[in-house]
């Protein structure tokens, strides 16, 4: 069961990108948990997930953020504008596998 | 020449202005004072909806049957439907202040509910003179909030500093922790009240005012100054260049407009009860729909345009886009088109909204548009919006329809453009039988 949260400003934009990447992962037949919540939920909603998406028009918060999941190993990265915009579930469902992966699986 | 002058502000932009937009973005209080107005929004909008009972968008002396009835139920209940009303709007620094104190605690890991308290005691301590078992309440609305953050990051900060210097009763160890923790709670209450009372007392008999009075006293030319041309234009400004750096720029310009437009908002609404003209123009409701119609760069009608792109991959993102859109969420334009970073769209992006802003502000100053007296929910379609925040008058649905139409106008020329650039590179993969849209890259 892969874990995957998003994050943006108010979790608005986010929440469409959802829907797409679980359609992707139902289609793939892959379990996969996938929430988008904003920026002020990060604190409380983070230790449930394997790995942390960001809008890009958040990207700024990343480094303060990523500071937060250190203990945690869970990998906070931006999004790439262009998945997001063209909300590529497939290519950001394949980003957020490939950051799990790295960190060593679920 | 025009190319040069481009990359040398986007340098600035993101050597300069986007370190420093991150940096306020994301400081501590900034945020809180933004969670708090959220944690407050839902009581307010609900609040001065009433205001369209009690005021019925209809002339007083309308003969309209259906009008009449409104108007004349509106006058026999003034004040039942009036409670609603003062109890949200009305003591909205009672929200704000709980959410301000709440976000603080969650960002220091204190209880929330305990900070949000606290905040609001450290408030009513300055803010509500009690006198022979009466509050005076005209410090709970408008003219409160910004004591009402400066009482909450204060007593935040304070509820903070006595746990991380561990100060609190030290009671032999035999004494069960449960014990010692009711105690514990008691200091920051203590530390509160013993500083805050005495310094409003000190300031009442320095100055004869109240601090939330004396605050109000010294932050009036900043107050005026913020419902003016000159500042729509430059928070409009800030905006678009953060945006169009990638940056959520409407989410710190919002953040420190707030406080302001709250204030505003209060006095066009106390205005309204006591029959005079309303003194304010620049509230969120005049930002929310006039100036991001469809979101950030009021691409709404540029939506509408993609739409009927010649370009396939205009035409999906304006498919994708406009539900959103419609709701004010337009990510999908802004990063799919892309405008973000395009060069192409700099000029546009930019001056747009505030050229829309010239002619709102101008058609509000003349009389011709009605103010915003009223809040509604960011994501209600711009027209109805419009018309929702100045209490459900007509005047401002032309007003946006008119800027939807000065956008499209203006965005329909780059529009072109882009297609043009874009219809090349289709032609071009297909050539290469490469997949189309390969050829197009992330700026």
């Amino acid at each position: 069961m892969y874990k995957i949260m998003l994050c943006c400003s108010a979790g608005m934009s986010t929440s469409m990108l959802v829907k797409k990447m679980q359609d992707e992962a139902q289609n793939r037949g892959l379990e996969a948990e996938i929430a988008a919540f904003s920026a002020t939920e990060f604190d409380e909603r983070f230790a449930h997930y394997d790995v942390v998406l960001l809008g890009p028009q958040v990207k700024y918060m990343q480094e303060t953020l990523a500071a937060k999941t250190v203990n945690e190993g869970i990998p906070v990265a931006t999004i790439n504008m262009m998945d997001y915009g063209t909300m590529r579930g497939d290519k950001v469902l394949d980003y957020a596998l490939q950051l799990i992966e790295q960190k060593g699986g679920v | 020449m025009m190319a040069s002058l481009y990359q040398g502000l986007i340098n600035i932009i993101e050597r300069k202005i986007t370190p420093l937009a991150g940096a306020v973005g994301q400081q501590r209080h900034v945020i809180a004072i933004r969670d708090g107005f959220v944690a407050a929004l839902p009581f307010m909008i609900i609040g001065s909806f009433m205001l369209v009972f009690i005021f019925p968008p209809f002339a007083a002396d309308s003969q309209w049957g259906f009008a009449r009835g409104w108007l004349d139920f509106s006058l026999r209940h003034r004040e039942q439907l009036m409670l609603p009303y003062y109890l949200s709007m009305g003591v909205m620094t009672f929200f704000i202040s709980v959410g301000i104190g709440a976000s603080l605690g969650r960002h220091y890991k204190l209880d929330p509910v305990m900070t949000g308290l606290l905040a609001f005691m450290g408030f009513l301590l300055v803010a509500a003179p009690y006198h022979d078992g009466n509050i005076s309440t005209d410090y709970f609305s408008g003219q409160g909030i910004f004591t009402a953050i400066l009482t909450a990051i204060y007593t935040s900060e304070i509820y903070a500093l006595l746990k991380r210097k561990n100060i609190t009763i030290r009671l032999p160890k035999e004494v069960p922790t449960g014990v010692a923790r009711s105690f514990e709670i008691l200091i920051p209450v203590i530390v509160i009240v013993a500083t805050l009372h005495p310094l409003n007392l000190l300031i009442a008999s320095w100055t004869g005012m109240i601090i939330p009075q004396a605050i109000m006293h010294l932050l009036q030319p900043l107050v005026s100054a913020s419902d003016t041309l000159p500042a729509v234009l430059l928070s409009v400004l800030i905006c678009q260049i953060l945006w169009f750096a990638g940056i959520h720029g409407a989410l710190i310009v919002t953040g420190i407009m707030n406080p302001f437009w709250l204030t505003n908002l209060a006095a066009n609404q106390a205005a309204l009860e006591a029959g005079q003209t309303l003194p304010h123009t620049y509230l969120m409701g005049f930002w929310d729909f006039y100036l991001l119609i469809g979101g950030v760069g009021s691409t709404l009608p540029l939506a509408f345009l993609l739409l009927k792109s010649r370009a396939a991959h205009l035409r999906t993102i304006g498919k994708m886009g406009i539900v959103p859109s419609c709701f004010n969420i337009n990510e999908p334009i802004l990063f799919g088109m892309p405008i973000i970073m395009n060069p192409l769209f700099f000029l546009p992006f930019i001056l747009v909204p505030m050229i829309n802003a010239v002619f709102a502000w101008t058609a509000t100053r003349l009389g011709w548009v009605a103010q915003v007296v009223s809040m509604a929910p960011w994501t209600t379609p711009a027209p109805i919006g419009a018309s929702w925040a100045a209490n459900w008058a007509f005047s401002p649905v032309v007003m946006c329809l008119f800027c939807m139409v000065l956008s499209a106008l203006m965005y329909l020329p780059f529009v072109k453009a882009w297609e043009r650039s874009l219809l090349q590179q289709e032609a071009q993969a297909k050539e290469t039988s490469a997949v189309p849209g390969a050829g197009l890259q992330t700026p």
